[in-house]
């Protein structure tokens, strides 16, 4: 189109056009006409707004979005007000999806590695090429090594089940989240205690007691912001974090508690709230099982004992427990998120859902609850079975109770690496970044130089994607059509969103759909791909169709209804249908059926232990070359106490080593007294290898460098805080 | 029968999370150049080693007294029926004397368009019956906007109700109008500004006070 | 008669005791058996089928157990006796393994 015809769209082309978008689908995403915004006169032209509903994916969060689209361009990204998850709000990262949409830096079309992994050296390819070569690869590959010889790897991504759904018509069981990176541990031990997973009423909750988990940084919503509002509804907070965290600084108390000692702390609060009998003897009569031997078994966790171990005075941890008991059940153990810290971390968590379960705080205001959820349809397919596959994962029996569907992102690299059980040598990766999130970065190297073939799909090019041989550019989530997915989320209950693209595929990015529908047919398995993504929604539709109407007027559907009192009478999903302070099967393995504590290995003399953490707007690694959210934070440093970097004459600003057995990194020292003298921290997201990520390459420092990959002994989580640093002034 | 507005924003700062979401917004939505903000948060502590204990945003007050007005040599620069200061961009010369004259340090020369620039309230928004951007993407409402002159609004009644502050500059009142809850320490950053020699400012404008209550 | 009904009650045990030592003994391939569940079992019990909607979250682990050890008593026994020993340990695994109150419940899209 020439520059004069630009200007003057007519009204009737404009609504063609959109029209054209908001075609077909059950869902049809609304393109509302909102207004003229006319210039002063003289301005010949009348821009049109349109208003555009998605769903935030610069987090995990998933926040309903209303995006203001110019002429075709996202100008700006407003919170959608009915998206109750998110309180109808969008954080620094939210507002910065047009940076991430409109990154020129960005992938643009199908590159081949040229020259050694990791030396950065690209020949475009066209997407039939990089598909026919990605398919014989996947081909050769399945035959030499059986199906399961080919790894899968899919990130928190609304169309990762595509990836999924793919790996099981290829047949291989070898498919990992990012999940064993994060939270699998504490899943794990909820899910022991009470046969799910339930979710935080923070918004109605008195007494909170939040170990780790930052939610004034690591937003989560609805509870950050409920968090805040409970606060102005005399709801008092207690925070333990070796850490002086913006959450740590708007909390009543704040404790620096010894790393990893949670569980001392949390034991001599069940054994204070046992002692003196502060609990609903009903509730722990009728609910729960494995009573008597928790009483018995948490006489020795005295809070006097409890002081020495955690460094938090006794009379405190004794009033903390007699305040929390007294708030119950409006009272909670903030069950957090990422738990990737200690080799016991599932027994660390068991400890906080047990101080839980003797709150009474179960399917209670202001406790932790299980909202009813909405369900939606699938469209199943009938993979084949492939009979010379081997019996299971390569990363089975490693961890004692690994969760088959999620497996453990160390245990497989750990796997691959020695080649036992059975090699694997193909390895797909989509929105995920294990270069930056999995501990220990030169052992990922070490796993992907064992490898045939790496293929990773992705926006930008990430440190991942820098190490792969074919590499297929992604669109962003703003323009994307994407299936519908359920949320869970406390006293808001649940929701469904969805997305439909805001604006049209930028360059020659392809959604993973269609990339793995691609695959599919060059491999034979084009029949379990033969559906459209509006096939897909219309089968996710079939059982609640209720939603479509909410979807399209408002961007977001929400349940809405009391989200406690609700599982009266329900039996629990555990074997002994209870809450169960004492796991039987746990003993049945062998496993402590009571978290026993034990103390966090000493640090050594000269030595820090390196803590992980983020901010609200430097998160995910993909958030740290956002232009708009670099301005914020332009390289990571060493959060370092005075008196420590004094004896090491490090002064702030001055770049510093950071090493460890797993490598060594430099990094500028931000001297402060916001961390305990014996813990060091720095943000996540920076020291990348790529040279495409212009605005942080050469900046800051990669902490998964340094970060020695331990694991959870039950559920193979990753456990990121035992790792001890030395540091320099260099 | 139209009644003057007076938009103003009022700020629990005990709310803030410093998340920067609100900069962010405001970025986006007015275009601001990379290396400048139309709004920002201070943060006391975190200096000397103390450590950081409140969050406090801020933005242009759009003063009822503005120095910054009264700077501008070519009159780019005015204060309108609604309350807001606005910036001409057809007029504004880009001198930088307001920039000095403010005593919040709220201006600053955009160096893509060499003219003035600060917050005027999102007054794009406002125009489409939108509040802020600041306002509205934020994760734990910290601000509240509204018309101080509608007796019905937010603002109005909570002017009457809470115990409000305003952050008053060293020797001089330019009657800011956002308004702080009572609760916030971050009283005495403002500056004392650099007024060009040749304007008139009202006797009421030199006063000594370091905070205003409003009861 | 009663001698048929003997001979046969005796099969039964039989087999219902083997199947038990079997179980006691080997370990099936879930994976498999999820792949012969869908085959074999879910024809019928799917949404809308001939039978009721199954899947390995459909009973605890205790439930499970007590169908396995009563196949003769269910109604599609004779599509039972069509399967190998291994597949049915192999179904066995995958329901069993995959049930509403165990480690790593089914989630089933």
């Amino acid at each position: 189109m020439s520059a004069t015809k630009t200007k003057m769209m007519s009204r009737r082309k404009f609504l063609q056009l959109s029209g054209v978008l908001a075609a077909t689908t059950a869902v049809t995403n609304p393109c509302r006409v909102l207004y003229a915004l006319t210039k002063d006169a003289g301005e010949k032209s009348a821009a049109e707004i349109r208003e555009i509903f998605s769903a935030c994916d610069m987090c995990f969060n998933k926040c309903g979005l209303i995006a203001q689209v110019e002429n075709n361009v996202v100008k700006k990204l407003d919170p959608n007000p009915k998206s109750l998850k998110s309180r109808g709000m969008l954080c620094a990262r939210g507002n910065a999806g047009v940076k991430q949409l409109y990154d020129p830096d960005r992938l643009k079309y199908p590159l081949l590695r040229k020259g050694a992994r990791g030396d950065g050296k690209w020949q475009r390819l066209s997407w039939d090429d990089a598909l026919n070569h990605a398919a014989e690869q996947l081909d050769r590959i399945g035959k030499e090594y059986t199906r399961c010889g080919f790894l899968f790897m899919a990130g928190t991504d609304m169309q990762s089940t595509f990836v999924h759904q793919f790996a099981e018509a290829y047949g291989s069981y070898n498919v990992i989240s990012h999940e064993s990176n994060c939270l699998l541990s504490r899943n794990r031990a909820f899910l022991d205690t009470f046969g799910v997973m339930p979710t935080p009423d923070v918004l109605n909750c008195k007494y909170v007691i939040m170990p780790g988990a930052n939610r004034f940084e690591a937003l989560v919503t609805p509870d950050s912001m409920d968090l805040m509002t409970a606060k102005g509804n005399k709801s008092k907070l207690i925070v333990l974090d070796p850490r002086f965290t913006k959450t740590a600084a708007l909390a009543d108390e704040w404790y620096p508690i010894k790393p990893g000692t949670d569980m001392a702390f949390f034991l001599a609060v069940a054994h204070v709230i046992i002692k003196e009998e502060l609990y609903d003897k009903a509730f722990i009569k009728d609910k729960t099982f494995g009573f008597e031997e928790l009483r018995e078994h948490v006489k020795q966790y005295t809070p006097q004992w409890a002081a020495k171990e955690t460094d938090i005075p006794s009379k405190d941890i004794l009033r903390i427990a007699r305040e929390l008991a007294a708030a119950a059940p409006a009272a909670m153990i903030y069950p957090g998120r990422r738990s990737s810290d200690y080799e016991d971390s599932t027994q660390i968590r068991r400890s906080y859902a047990i101080v839980n379960a003797l709150l009474g705080n179960w399917d209670q205001k202001g406790g932790l609850q299980v909202p009813k959820k909405v369900k939606p349809g699938s469209l199943h397919i009938e993979a084949p079975f492939y009979e010379d596959n081997p019996d299971d994962r390569v990363d089975a029996g490693r961890a004692q109770m690994m969760f088959d569907e999620e497996g453990s992102f160390k245990h497989t690299r750990d796997a691959v690496i020695e080649g036992k059980p059975y090699p694997i040598k193909g390895w797909m990766t989509y929105k995920t970044n294990p270069m930056q999130t999995g501990a220990n970065r030169n052992k990922t190297i070490e796993m992907i130089n064992t490898l045939d073939f790496m293929m990773t799909v992705d926006i930008a090019m990430s440190d991942t994607a820098w190490m792969a041989d074919l590499v297929l550019p992604a669109p962003s989530y703003l323009e994307r059509q994407d299936p519908l997915s359920a949320f869970l989320a406390s006293s808001t209950c649940s929701g469904v969103i969805t997305r439909d693209p805001v604006v049209p595929a930028m360059f020659e990015s392809k959604p993973v759909f269609w990339i793995v529908k691609e695959l599919a047919k060059r491999l034979d398995l084009g029949e379990f791909f033969n559906f459209t993504m509006d096939d897909f929604r219309k089968a996710q539709l079939k059982k609640i169709p209720e939603v479509a109407k909410a979807l399209k007027e408002d961007g977001v559907y929400n349940i809405t209804g009391p989200s406690f009192g609700i599982h009266k009478g329900k039996p629990f999903k555990t074997r002994s249908k209870r809450i169960e302070f004492y796991n039987t099967r746990y003993k049945d393995k062998g496993i402590d059926p009571m978290p026993v504590y034990k103390q966090p290995k000493t640090i050594p003399e000269n030595h820090f232990r390196i803590v992980v953490g983020r901010n609200a707007y430097v998160t995910q690694s993909a958030s740290t070359n956002n232009s708009l959210l670099w301005e914020l934070e332009k390289e990571n440093t060493l959060w370092i106490h005075p008196t420590p970097a004094n004896a090491l004459g490090i002064k702030n600003a001055e770049t510093v080593s950071v090493s460890s057995s797993a490598g060594k990194v430099t990094i500028k020292a931000r001297v402060t007294k916001e961390t305990r003298p014996d813990t060091v921290y720095m943000d996540t997201g920076f020291g990348v290898l790529s040279k495409n990520l212009t605005n942080i390459f050469g900046k800051g420092a990669c902490i998964a460098e340094i970060l020695e990959d331990k694991a959870d002994k039950i559920s193979g989580n990753m456990a990121m805080h035992e790792t001890f640093v030395m540091v320099a002034k260099t | 029968m139209t009644q003057r507005k007076k938009y103003v924003i009022i700020v629990d700062a005990a709310k803030c999370i410093d998340c920067k979401a609100c900069m962010v917004a405001c970025k986006v939505e007015n275009n601001v150049p990379e290396g400048f903000w139309r709004n920002w948060i201070n943060v006391l502590g975190g200096e000397n080693g103390s450590l950081r204990t409140e969050f406090q945003p801020s933005q242009c007050m759009q003063c009822d007294d503005p120095s910054c007005v009264a700077a501008c040599p070519v009159q780019a620069t005015y204060k309108q029926d609604d309350g807001l200061v606005v910036i001409d961009p057809e007029k504004c010369i880009g001198c930088g004397n307001c920039v000095t004259a403010c005593p919040y340090k709220a201006r600053y020369r955009n160096p893509v368009k060499k003219i003035a620039d600060k917050c005027d309230f999102c007054e794009d928004r406002l125009k489409q019956g939108k509040e802020p951007a600041c306002v509205v993407t934020c994760p734990t409402k910290t601000r509240i906007f509204g018309d101080l002159n509608d007796p019905d609004s937010r603002v109005a009644q909570m002017v009457k109700k809470e115990k409000l502050v305003r952050i008053a500059a060293p020797h001089i009142n330019t009657r800011p109008n956002i308004y702080y809850f009572e609760g916030t320490r971050l009283l005495d950053w403002a500056v004392t500004p650099m007024l060009p020699g040749n304007i008139n400012m009202p006797k009421e404008f030199w006063k000594s006070e370091s905070s205003v209550k409003e009861g | 008669m009663v001698k048929k009904f003997t001979i046969a009650a005796i099969t039964m045990t039989f087999l219902i005791v083997s199947i038990g030592v079997s179980m006691a003994g080997e370990k099936g391939n879930a994976r498999k058996g999820k792949y012969l569940f869908r085959k074999t079992c879910r024809t019928c019990h799917l949404e809308g089928g001939s039978a009721k909607e199954l899947s390995p979250v459909s009973k605890t682990q205790a439930e499970w157990q007590k169908v396995f050890d009563n196949i003769d008593q269910l109604n599609c026994k004779d599509e039972w006796a069509k399967l190998s020993e291994k597949d049915n340990l192999d179904i066995y695994e995958h329901l069993y393994g995959h049930a509403f109150d165990s480690p790593s419940p089914a989630k089933c899209k």
